[in-house]
């Protein structure tokens, strides 16, 4: 479904991704980890459009993403949520879930989508007139979230959801995120705290200074040597 | 040895170079009679003056003032009121320059709490509380009285021009080279990165605003000199101000030459353009200034810095070719 | 003396309309583009003119011209962000404030002297058949010309209100404004959104400017003027709120008012830039380029 071959990538003359190479399938839940700093977030730039690679390939279902502009990489099925949230504090929360179903393929069933992620998230719905900067940091979580999936994606890109969660929350939004891709939504999931994500994941990759290092079944890789010493301790 | 030579060579031709320059210069008013052309020679100067005092403070420090006529107008309106009430010309165009220290100082600190965009609405907006205060204290024109009218003279005006451009030249040139100079670009650069390595920047920068307004304010003071009949208020409009910003971005902001080739540039087309299209030169002129901005933001020195790089370059290609065979043959 | 305080009073919130009409502009182009306009108060005068031209060319009167003048302020807009801004809003936000900056001031410099070119250096006004109308109440005089003005001003606020909280496009503008990255993650096409905005505040100049050529006069000078005026009111209303701004231009009218009643009308301007200064050095980031807590 995602491919991305052999990708660099550069913030001005800083390289900081070589030779990414990425596949993920429809319906996978795949995790991509590795330590603070080591490309997580610009590859998922480069994949939403954010952050134009210098080389390499990338294709969503058959179709080049090279040269598709961020907001055209939306149309076509991909949403990201970015790493913090970014939701849009001044606005009310139902606002910000509008928002999400800007593109219009989501706002012909806008109406539809929002009692779907009311279901997954009751929270929002109680909370959907009140300004989003009031929300606490897991309600913000929900809506950076219920957001994205405002859009109707076929893949689900999160950038540590579980950043600056207290753990109980951490596994509300872990259940969440299973239960969105086994309903149907493919996920690429970014994370720090590698031990749940990568129970989570059918597949994960690591990533260490902007190179993959490793990858395989979440689950062998719990026992791949580098990351045990590396982040399982 | 060889690159080194070149290089000793070029210093000496641009000796050289200045110093024709200078003698030219000194010579024209002997040689050349009409006053058309004397009179165009002295707007040279001023603008060259003007701008090259903006570029102490908007170019090597960083600080785009947009209050610059201020100091113009400050150094005009004193020089003129000292010297029309009788005192003696050379110190009522000192106390101008003086008057518009002490103005750069007294707003200096207030002003440079301000950073970026801010300070330069700053400026610009405390520039037009002085134009409109000026306007509102002198109404009435000011010009010279009968008998000064009869002694006018243009040469000693020329005179006082060309030496006040070269003393801000001069000095700028001075203080640029000095580590003064370098605190001021250390902080135009980065002034977070300035402060840490020790460059107070309020210093530098009050230091360049001191500076820049001093020979503003010797500039308006030529004006004053200059001018036979004038509103008090004129000196004071924001177009000396946009003026001096555009010769320095037109020829190049941060150098020293540019408000000088900016400065002959601008009075020559706007002769030029004044014979076909009058009033129509402003209109040239903002065109040129905003393709300066957004397409050349080393103005014209750094055209004719790359014209010479690639001469030099093909120069250089037909030199090794030629010292080729020779080469080859020992 | 007490009816002639109130009689300036209501004159300083006649003309304080217009006033928060014109930061509107300024004050939406900056909050979403990060791009500082200060040839805002040339195109306002280009809107003057428009009426001007369409009244005394066609004999249009200047309220019923309102929407061609908008019109024509927009296609103003298109042209000057296509040619011009556009290059600029993906630069770094120092940079690019400093570049439209000195750009914007090019552009008032080349707008100010094609209108001295178009319409000489006079000061031109429309004056209709019902320009010197007024009805007085308890002694206070209510020239016609200027309560209307004031409707269509508080008209069109609050019809840019409505657009920018209820539509999607105006939701699409705030969160822009807001985070342009995150916005474009949303789908939306920021450029886009940059060039509306843009056209919006060029077409709230545009009626501001066709007022102010109704109730009061135009010439080729005045862009300076009125580029301080807003953003005096810019910096009293805050960043963002329309309402802020239409009130911070009432109280900038007012205080001219007063200004001029006590001191002298010749230092009207003075106050109001006073003002701005000691705003601007004790408060400089809460007011604009502020971000959202
Ligand atoms: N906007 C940026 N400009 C320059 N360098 C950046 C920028 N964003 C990230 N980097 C650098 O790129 C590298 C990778 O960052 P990032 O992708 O954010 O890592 P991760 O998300 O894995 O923590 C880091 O060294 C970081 O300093
Ligand atoms: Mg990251």
């Amino acid at each position: 479904m995602l491919k991305l071959e052999r990708i660099n990538a550069a913030y001005k003359d800083l390289q900081v991704l070589w030779d990414v190479s990425i596949e993920v399938n429809e319906g996978e839940l795949v995790t991509l980890v590795g330590p603070n700093g080591a490309g997580k977030t610009t590859t998922l730039k480069v994949i939403s459009g954010l952050l134009k690679p210098t080389s390499g390939s990338i294709s969503f279902q058959g179709r080049s993403l090279r040269k598709e502009s961020a907001h055209k990489i939306v149309e076509l099925g991909i949403s990201q949520v970015p790493e913090g949230g970014k939701i849009f504090t001044g606005m009310s929360v139902l606002e910000n879930l509008e928002l999400g179903a800007f593109v219009a393929r989501a706002r012909q069933d806008k109406d539809r989508t929002l009692k779907w992620v009311y279901e997954i998230f009751p929270r929002l719905e109680e909370r959907k007139n009140q300004r989003a900067g009031t929300l606490s940091g897991g309600e913000r979580q929900m809506l950076a979230i219920g957001r994205a999936l405002m859009s109707k994606p076929k893949l689900l890109l999160l950038d540590e959801p579980s950043f600056g969660l207290a753990p109980i929350l951490v596994d509300q939004i872990f259940d969440m995120i299973t239960e969105i891709n086994r309903q149907g939504v493919t996920v690429l999931l970014v994370e720090q705290n590698v031990r749940a994500a990568l129970e989570l994941a059918h597949r994960a990759y690591v990533i260490e200074n902007g190179r993959i290092v490793g990858q395989g079944a979440g689950e062998d890789l719990l026992s791949f040597e580098s990351v045990r010493r590396a982040y399982l301790g | 040895m060889q690159k080194k030579g070149s290089q000793v060579s070029k210093k000496i031709a641009i000796s050289i170079t200045i110093v024709l320059i200078l003698i030219a210069t000194a010579a024209l008013p002997l040689v050349v009679k009409k006053d058309s052309t004397i009179n165009l020679a002295i707007l040279v100067f001023l603008y060259v003056t003007l701008s090259s005092s903006w570029n102490i403070l908007g170019g090597y420090a960083g600080q785009t003032n947009l209050g610059h006529a201020a100091f113009f107008g400050l150094g005009a309106l004193t020089t003129r009121l000292l010297w029309l009430s009788g005192r003696p010309f050379i110190l009522s165009l000192l106390a101008g320059a003086c008057v518009a220290v002490g103005f750069a100082l007294l707003i200096g600190i207030p002003a440079f709490k301000l950073r970026g965009v801010y300070f330069s609405i700053g400026t610009l907006a405390l520039a037009q509380i002085l134009y409109i205060t000026v306007g509102n204290v002198f109404p009435m024109i000011t010009s010279l009285p009968t008998q000064a009218l009869i002694t006018y003279q243009l040469v000693p005006r020329y005179y006082l021009a060309l030496v006040l451009a070269l003393l801000t030249i001069g000095t700028a040139y001075l203080l640029v080279n000095s580590r003064l100079g370098l605190g001021m670009m250390a902080v135009r650069e980065e002034e977070d990165a300035a402060e840490s390595l020790g460059v107070s920047a309020l210093q530098h920068k009050l230091l360049a605003l001191s500076a820049s307004a001093f020979f503003a304010g010797l500039a308006g003071g030529a004006f004053a000199y200059y001018h036979v009949g004038y509103y008090p208020q004129f000196p004071f409009t924001p177009v000396w101000t946009f003026d001096a910003v555009m010769i320095a971005y037109i020829g190049g902001t941060g150098t020293i030459v540019g408000p000088i080739i900016g400065g002959i540039f601008y009075v020559v087309v706007k002769e030029l353009l004044a014979l076909k299209l009058v009033e129509l030169h402003l209109i040239v002129f903002g065109v040129l200034f905003i393709l300066a901005v957004l397409f050349l933001p080393g103005g014209l020195v750094e055209v004719w810095s790359k014209i010479q790089t690639a001469f030099a370059r093909r120069a250089r290609g037909q030199e090794a070719q030629a010292a080729l065979p020779r080469d080859t043959g020992i | 003396m007490h009816v002639m305080l109130v009689q300036s009073l209501v004159f300083g919130i006649l003309v304080g309309a217009l006033y928060g009409l014109a930061a509107v502009g300024l004050s939406l182009v900056f909050g979403v583009t990060k791009l500082l306009n200060v040839a805002h108060g040339e195109l306002l005068m280009f809107g003057g003119y428009a009426t001007f031209w369409i009244f005394t060319l066609y004999g249009v009167d200047p309220f019923l011209a309102l929407p061609v003048t908008m019109i024509f302020l927009i296609l103003i807009g298109v042209i000057v962000y296509g040619l011009l801004f556009a290059r600029m809003v993906k630069l770094s936000e120092e940079t690019k404030i400093q570049n439209t900056l000195l750009v914007g001031f090019g552009l008032s410099l080349i707008l100010q002297n094609l209108a001295l070119r178009l319409w000489t250096a006079d000061d031109r006004g429309v004056t209709t058949a019902y320009s010197g109308w007024a009805f007085t109440l308890l002694g206070v005089r209510f020239p016609i010309v200027r309560v209307a003005s004031l409707g269509i001003a508080l008209a069109a606020l609050g019809a840019l209100h409505l657009f920018l909280q209820k539509t999607y496009t105006g939701k699409a503008i705030r969160a822009t404004a807001e985070d342009w990255e995150a916005a474009s993650l949303m789908g939306i096409d920021i450029h886009r959104i940059y060039l509306l905005a843009f056209v919006l505040g060029t077409a709230m100049a545009g009626i501001a400017g066709a007022l102010v050529s109704v109730g009061y006069s135009i010439e080729p000078n005045m862009g300076l003027e009125w580029t301080l005026i807003a953003l005096i009111v810019m910096v009293l209303g805050g960043l963002g709120s329309i309402m802020g701004t239409f009130v911070g231009g009432i109280v900038l009218g007012v205080t001219q008012a007063l200004t001029s009643c006590f001191i002298g009308g010749t230092y009207r301007e003075v106050v109001g830039l006073l003002i701005f200064l000691l705003v601007l050095i004790f408060r400089p980031q809460g007011l604009f380029g502020a971000k959202e807590r």
